[in-house]
């Protein structure tokens, strides 16, 4: 099965790794914390469930939830495309 | 109740509630420490089909710090996975359990032990089997046997067993959470009637609990042997919690699916501590946080709701507890930062200024051949507050500590009341139905689904 590496599956999201690099500087816009359980993949396969969840609609501030990983980043165009789906 | 269902939300999630923490000098093996911590609160044994289990979607932890900042510096991880025999069956069993291995044993739970020590994992163990859960006399025929073979020995000489157990805790709830009408003293209670023994509300229930004994030397910061009660490197702080991945979603056919990092939900050093002493508003953020952000708590340990309300509750019986408005640094020693030496005779259980919820054991004093249920209050430096042991009396030992009998470690001038020295809730371990045990796991057999309640036949039979 085709796995990704969580950088690459990042480069294939519309925010692209450019804008988590430079969110990665910020506080809090990191990556969660994240218990070292063994046997955690570090790669995100394609068949895993991603949950995307908006934590503010006004900054565009995404969570990205996977396996036991959490991502945090912005992205404004991504939330008014969602807002506008729902509308 | 100790810390059972003791914030609203974790109330809503026995399988993740941390009830209680134990951690002693083994008594049967005075080089090991024995660290429990207990699950699931309030178990009626009978409940079948979907008897009792611990949650696969939950990560159990202890944590021990070992160093005196209020940090883990090793955590045992425990995760269970359950597997069904027969899916077409509605029974747990179809037939006796006698061993781990029963085919007649539908429902099975086993699990895994991670050890992390300085953000290393080291898996120990996988597909250890948690034993069933009590049943009856035809189902169980011989549970002390099934739980025997349910204790391992890891490759580092740690004893581990995760299953059901006797609630070991004991407490009269029922006159504690009616105004604090203590049963032993309710004729001098605001809304009066004679005095009765209290009533142990807990007697019969199970719960499960998951129990390490581990050599002293895997412990100690520089794992070395404890020799010297007076060193801060003979004191160890331990919590215990559970987290859950923070998403959690439904699925069409009936199932969840569990996404995200772990979010702890539930902790526990101190007995009592989040139940009695956090106010309601801030017991979920509690429960959410690590030890090493006590701080933010401390106000409510050093002026605890408690200790107003007793003068109010019993007129006239409290007048010394009354009139002290001083913060109580006792309290705060014995909860937050542990008790320095010179204070205590022998005794020192400190582990620096942080303040931290954790259960601090000094492993260098050895266990009382002849305990003391009220532990340091009773002059038994091994009992609690020095970790606690599975019989150790902490409701009364906390009623009496913030009722100020304790105030004069800190203050020698302030005289407790009378009542301060006398107050329990009257329950003793002497009354529960199932005894404790000598020798690890400590918590006494899991109380039968056939045997409890009792059939009013065998009452009326033993009545006569």
């Amino acid at each position: 099965m085709l796995k990704l590496t969580r950088r690459r599956f990042l480069g294939k999201t519309t925010a692209g790794a450019a804008t988590i690099g430079t969110l990665a500087t910020l506080p809090g816009l990191v990556t969660a914390a994240e218990s070292p359980i063994a046997g955690d993949l570090p790669e995100i396969a394609l068949s895993d469930t991603l949950v995307a969840h908006v934590r503010d609609l006004a900054s565009g501030e995404i969570s990205l939830l996977v396996g036991t990983q959490e991502i945090i980043y912005r992205d404004p165009e991504l939330v008014g495309r969602l807002l506008r789906a729902i509308h | 109740m100790s810390s059972h269902r003791e914030a609203p939300e974790i109330a809503k999630d026995p399988v993740a509630d941390n009830t209680d923490v134990y951690a002693f000098v083994s008594p049967d093996h005075p080089h090991t420490v024995t660290l429990i911590t207990n699950y699931i609160p309030l178990q009626g044994s009978a409940g079948g089909p979907n008897f009792y289990e611990f949650g696969d979607d939950v990560l159990y932890e202890i944590h021990i710090d070992n160093n005196g900042d209020s940090e883990a510096d090793i955590t045992y991880q425990f995760r269970f996975t359950t597997e069904v025999r027969n899916p077409n069956s509605f029974l747990y069993n179809t037939g006796p359990i006698t061993s781990l291995n029963s085919a007649s044993w539908n429902r099975r739970q086993m699990y895994s032990v991670i050890k992390v020590e300085n953000g290393h994992a080291t898996t120990l163990a996988n597909n250890l089997i948690s034993p069933p859960c009590n049943i009856g006399p035809r189902s169980t025929p011989n549970y002390e046997n099934l739980a025997q073979a349910a204790t391992y020995t890891l490759p580092n000489g740690e004893k581990v067993f995760a299953g059901q157990r006797d609630e070991g805790f004991y407490v009269d709830l029922g006159s504690i959470f009616d105004l604090l009408d203590l049963r032993p003293f309710q004729n001098l209670h605001m809304i009066p009637s004679p005095d009765i023994p209290g009533a142990d509300a807990t007697k019969g229930a199970n719960v499960h609990t998951i129990a390490l004994q581990i050599p002293m030397e895997i412990l100690t910061h520089d794992h070395t042997y404890p020799h010297d009660r007076n060193s801060p490197h003979a004191v160890i702080g331990v919590w215990g919690s559970a987290s859950r991945q923070k998403v959690t979603m439904h699925t069409e056919q009936g199932g969840t699916q569990a996404i995200g990092p772990w979010t702890q939900v539930s902790r526990l050093g101190n007995p009592l501590f989040n139940e009695v002493l956090v106010p309601m508003g801030k017991k979920d953020l509690w429960n959410s946080l690590a030890p090493q952000n006590d701080h933010a708590f401390v106000e409510h340990v050093q002026y605890p709701e408690l200790a107003k309300l007793l003068p109010t509750l019993y007129p006239g019986v409290f007048p010394h507890l009354a009139g002290l408005s001083a913060a109580r640094e006792d309290l705060v020693a014995m909860l937050l930062t542990g008790i320095p030496a010179g204070i205590i005779p022998g005794f020192q259980n400190f582990t620096g200024r942080k303040q931290a919820d954790m259960l601090r054991l000094n492993m260098a004093i050895p266990p009382t051949h002849t305990p003391n249920i009220h532990g340091l209050l009773g002059n038994d430096l091994a009992g609690f507050p020095n970790g606690r042991r599975v019989f150790d009396d902490v409701v009364t030992i906390m009623l009496r500590a913030i009722a100020g009998m304790t105030y004069p470690l800190m203050n020698k001038d302030f005289k407790p009341d009378v009542a301060a020295t006398q107050i329990t809730d009257g329950v003793v371990p002497s009354n529960r139905s199932t005894a404790y045990l000598s020798s690890f796991p400590y918590l006494g057999i899991p109380n039968n689904g056939f045997d409890n309640p009792a059939s009013s036949a065998s009452t009326c039979t033993n009545g006569i």
